[in-house]
């Protein structure tokens, strides 16, 4: 027990320490936050048709706890599911390796520190859920329960599911993190566009009851047929008149008991991937033809030549960029699977024939999600991959190689979304077209002023997630490609963010560089 | 060529010092850098090569402070750090092709080079497959490689032998011999073998501080005369650990053969010539 004992405070206290987990914590808490609105807000976050609960402490804990279930299941993933490959990188789990601790106890200890990294942003929640409550002080009792047994039943639950599921795609995946992050995405968004339908016994995220329970509160008070309930960040078409009074459920044993058989399967999950876990035994995978030839070369290492300085080849002063341009490029293009190339291609062809508006909202920001794990380390590579010792100390490092790794990046976005400025430009509109590459040079910014913000890819990751998943949504508030905005206020809003974005990027470069 | 350090300090706290008012003239030639793990060595060799800062202090080639003026060094600069890394996903040629362009170097000379500094290292083969592929052994080959890719003049080695065999090793002190000719070397290594063999001086560090510095034969006079070697038995070998300096001990039958240093030899004992890693030894006990 101590050895698992001492995996989960050590790995718990390694994540919590880092930038991206701060950060993370910080934009967890702006939305738990928005989680239940003001009523005179412009949005609804759970409404039930026409009709929001009162401020009551059954609305405000069971819908924070709830938003909280959805959110942290979208946005964890992300935080939590590099666990193991960190053991791989650092060298520990090798060690690990060799201990007795069993291949599930390991993995037990991962599951549970990422349920305890989850669980510190759901507490931070739940304390702003009751601040809430105390603030706004609409005259209702205060009842700790409608607080506390939603986060209790809802939330975490879930939260364990998520942190079990991070561990299991490690397992399988660990060579395709990409494919990790994309599935996951495109899991979690079919999962949450079928809750309100789906089955009881598939409700992961535990709102199902609370949505029932909704549903037939708003029809007993009003006998309106518009009382679906809806869930979301959901701007306009409100009437902040039609309020009713929600004083939460009853916890029935069928209820809590559903929420443990998730938690219960989460450790089935966990028990049948340990069984296939690599144990840190990973050798570097090659095409057989590779390997054959790698073989061959590798056993007879031959011992240095006599090198002569003075008689190599001359070389001359190069101080352009376009040699660092050139290898970014390479080095972006073969990053992940080949066959996620594919489906870049696939993408691409949407983009010229599918529906101007459709190409521009739904399949652009799907294709750049696509390409996540190129960009992410785009700017952080250096340090991860331990290069910076030669790029810091190469000349002008500030002028050169940051502008090549940043226009590297622009020119992947920029020829991917190249169909759609192809028919933006033929069809005349210049204005949309200028917003694509707008957002491309963005994107890309972002990219690169997270990454060294946090010095780590997983910020830029989770925060390019949450925006693509709210432009499916068709939400405007993170549309920076211009697919939901237009006009010139909006152009020279995300010019100026380009702008900002760049000088801090740069900014950013010149602290690193003084601070190695 | 002269680069001039003049009272450099790095400071990481109030207390903690990583180097502490380093003064040290390096001419041509190779300057050997000997001291224990956390004595300051990388930190010293990070700082001349401008990657890292120092708290306070100069360090100046041929005159030009290199602090305000990094990239006069950076020019002219081969760096091998003792932990660096690839990028695994690029052949040798192309992260070759990306290091000389940190560098600003190319023109139609540069892949001749890039092939001449491959077969130099041997890596001709397999130039051609990522580098993620690569042994221990071959990548630090190919970090080598980098460090001659732009006609260095200051080369600076953080532990170069490591993951290399005997004869490579040997190769490759052939090698910076060569170099030393016409440029500045400055080499750390653990392995005082190493140093012994192809450095002009020697800067022994403990602390962040210089404790000696000096041609070979100069460090190794402070312990002439006091290296002994005495016969034991191994029942006393313990006893004689603790009152004396006791640098390297071999069995002989049932009895056991101490090399030591002393001011005053045990009974028994026959002199013995100093050597650079029993100065080095001593020095930094003394320094202790």
């Amino acid at each position: 027990m101590g050895e698992f004992y001492q995996i989960v405070v050590s790995d718990y206290k390694q994540r919590t320490r880092s930038y991206a987990f701060l950060v993370t914590l910080a934009i967890s808490l702006y939305f738990a936050y928005s989680f239940v609105p003001l009523p005179n807000a412009e949005y609804t976050t759970v409404r039930a048709g026409n009709y929001i609960g009162v401020q009551n402490s059954a609305w405000l804990g069971y819908v924070t706890a709830m938003m909280c279930s959805i959110f942290l299941s979208m946005i964890g993933f992300y935080l939590i599911n590099s666990g193991i490959k960190k053991d791989t990188d650092t060298g520990v789990g090798m060690i690990i390796a060799t201990t007795s601790v069993s291949n599930f106890k390991y993995l037990l200890a991962k599951t549970v520190s990422n349920f305890l990294v989850l669980l510190s942003i759901a507490a931070t929640a739940f304390l702003m859920s009751i601040g809430l409550f105390l603030i706004r002080h609409a005259g209702y009792p205060f009842q700790v329960s409608q607080f506390v047994l939603p986060y209790l039943i809802i939330t975490l639950p879930s939260l364990f599911f998520v942190s079990a599921l991070a561990v299991v795609a490690e397992v399988f995946l660990y060579r395709y993190t990409i494919l990790m992050n994309i599935g996951y995405f495109f899991l979690f968004t079919f999962i949450v566009s079928q809750q309100l339908f789906i089955a009881p016994a598939l409700d992961v995220f535990g709102v199902k009851p609370v949505t029932v329970a909704l549903h037939e509160t708003v029809k007993q008070h009003y006998d309106s047929t518009n009382n679906e309930v809806s869930m979301g960040y959901i701007f306009g078409h409100r009437n902040p008149r039609s309020t009713f009074v929600f004083n939460g459920i009853t916890w029935t044993a069928a209820i809590i008991g559903a929420r443990l058989l998730y938690m219960f399967g989460s450790l089935l999950l966990v028990l049948a991937s340990s069984r296939f876990f690599h144990r840190f035994d990973i050798k570097q995978r090659f095409k057989s033809k590779t390997r054959k030839k790698l073989s061959a070369i590798i056993a007879p290492v031959q011992p240095l030549h006599d090198i002569k300085l003075s008689e190599l080849p001359a070389i001359t002063p190069a101080y352009g960029i376009a040699p660092f341009i050139k290898t970014e490029l390479l080095m972006l293009i073969r990053k992940g699977p080949r066959w996620l190339w594919l489906i870049n291609l696939g993408g691409m062809v949407a983009l010229a024939v599918a529906p101007l508006s459709i190409a521009h909202q739904m399949i652009l920001p799907g294709l750049w999600f696509l390409q996540v794990a190129r960009w992410s380390d785009l700017a952080t590579k250096e340090k991860t991959n331990r290069i910076h010792y030669f790029s810091y100390a190469s000349y002008k490092p500030l002028t050169r190689l940051l502008p090549a790794q940043i226009l590297a990046g622009i020119i992947l976005a920029l020829a991917l979304a190249s169909p759609l400025l192809v028919r933006c430009l033929i069809g005349g509109y210049l204005s949309a077209g200028l917003n694509i590459i707008m957002g491309g040079i963005f994107i890309v910014l972002f990219a690169v002023a997270a990454g060294m913000l946090s010095g780590g890819k997983k910020l830029f990751e989770i925060l390019f997630f949450l925006a693509t998943y709210v432009n499916l949504e068709k939400a405007p508030v993170a549309d920076y490609f211009g697919g939901m905005n237009g006009g010139t206020a909006y152009t020279v809003l995300i010019a100026g963010c380009i702008g900002l974005l760049a000088v801090m990027s740069f900014m950013l470069r010149k602290f690193e560089l003084s601070r190695i | 060529m002269k680069i001039s350090i003049q009272d450099i300090s790095k400071r990481y706290n109030k207390d903690k010092y990583a180097l502490k008012d380093f003064s040290l003239t390096i001419e041509t030639g190779i300057l050997g850098l000997l001291g224990p793990n956390g004595a300051g060595k990388s930190t010293l060799m990070k700082i001349i090569a401008t990657i890292s800062q120092p708290t306070s202090g100069t360090i100046e080639l041929d005159g030009t402070n290199i602090q305000k003026d990094p990239d006069h060094i950076r020019k002219v600069l081969g760096y091998l750090p003792q932990d660096f890394g690839v990028y695994a996903n690029l052949n040798a040629y192309e992260f070759l092709e990306y290091i000389a362009a940190m560098k600003g170097v190319g023109g139609s000379g540069l892949r001749k080079r890039v092939e001449a500094l491959l077969e130099g290292v041997n890596l001709t083969e397999s130039a051609k497959l990522p580098i993620g592929t690569y042994s221990g052994g071959m990548k630090q080959r190919i970090g080598i490689a980098q460090a001659l890719l732009n006609d260095p003049k200051v080369l600076i080695f953080d532990e170069p032998t490591v993951g290399l065999d005997p004869e490579e090793r040997m190769r490759f002190r052939n090698l910076i011999s060569d170099l030393a000719q016409t440029s500045i070397i400055i080499l750390s290594s653990h392995i005082v073998s190493d140093i012994e063999t192809i450095a002009d001086e020697v800067a022994i560090m403990q602390g962040g501080t210089l404790i000696t510095t000096g041609t070979q034969a100069a460090v190794i006079k402070q312990v002439d005369g006091k290296v002994f070697e005495v016969l034991l038995e191994n029942s006393a070998l313990s006893d004689f650990k603790s009152k004396n300096l006791v640098v390297n001990t071999s069995r002989q039958n049932d009895k056991v053969l101490a090399r030591y240093i002393s001011n005053h030899p045990a009974p028994g004992s026959t002199p013995s010539p100093a050597s650079l890693e029993d100065a080095y030894l001593f020095l930094t006990h003394n320094n202790n």
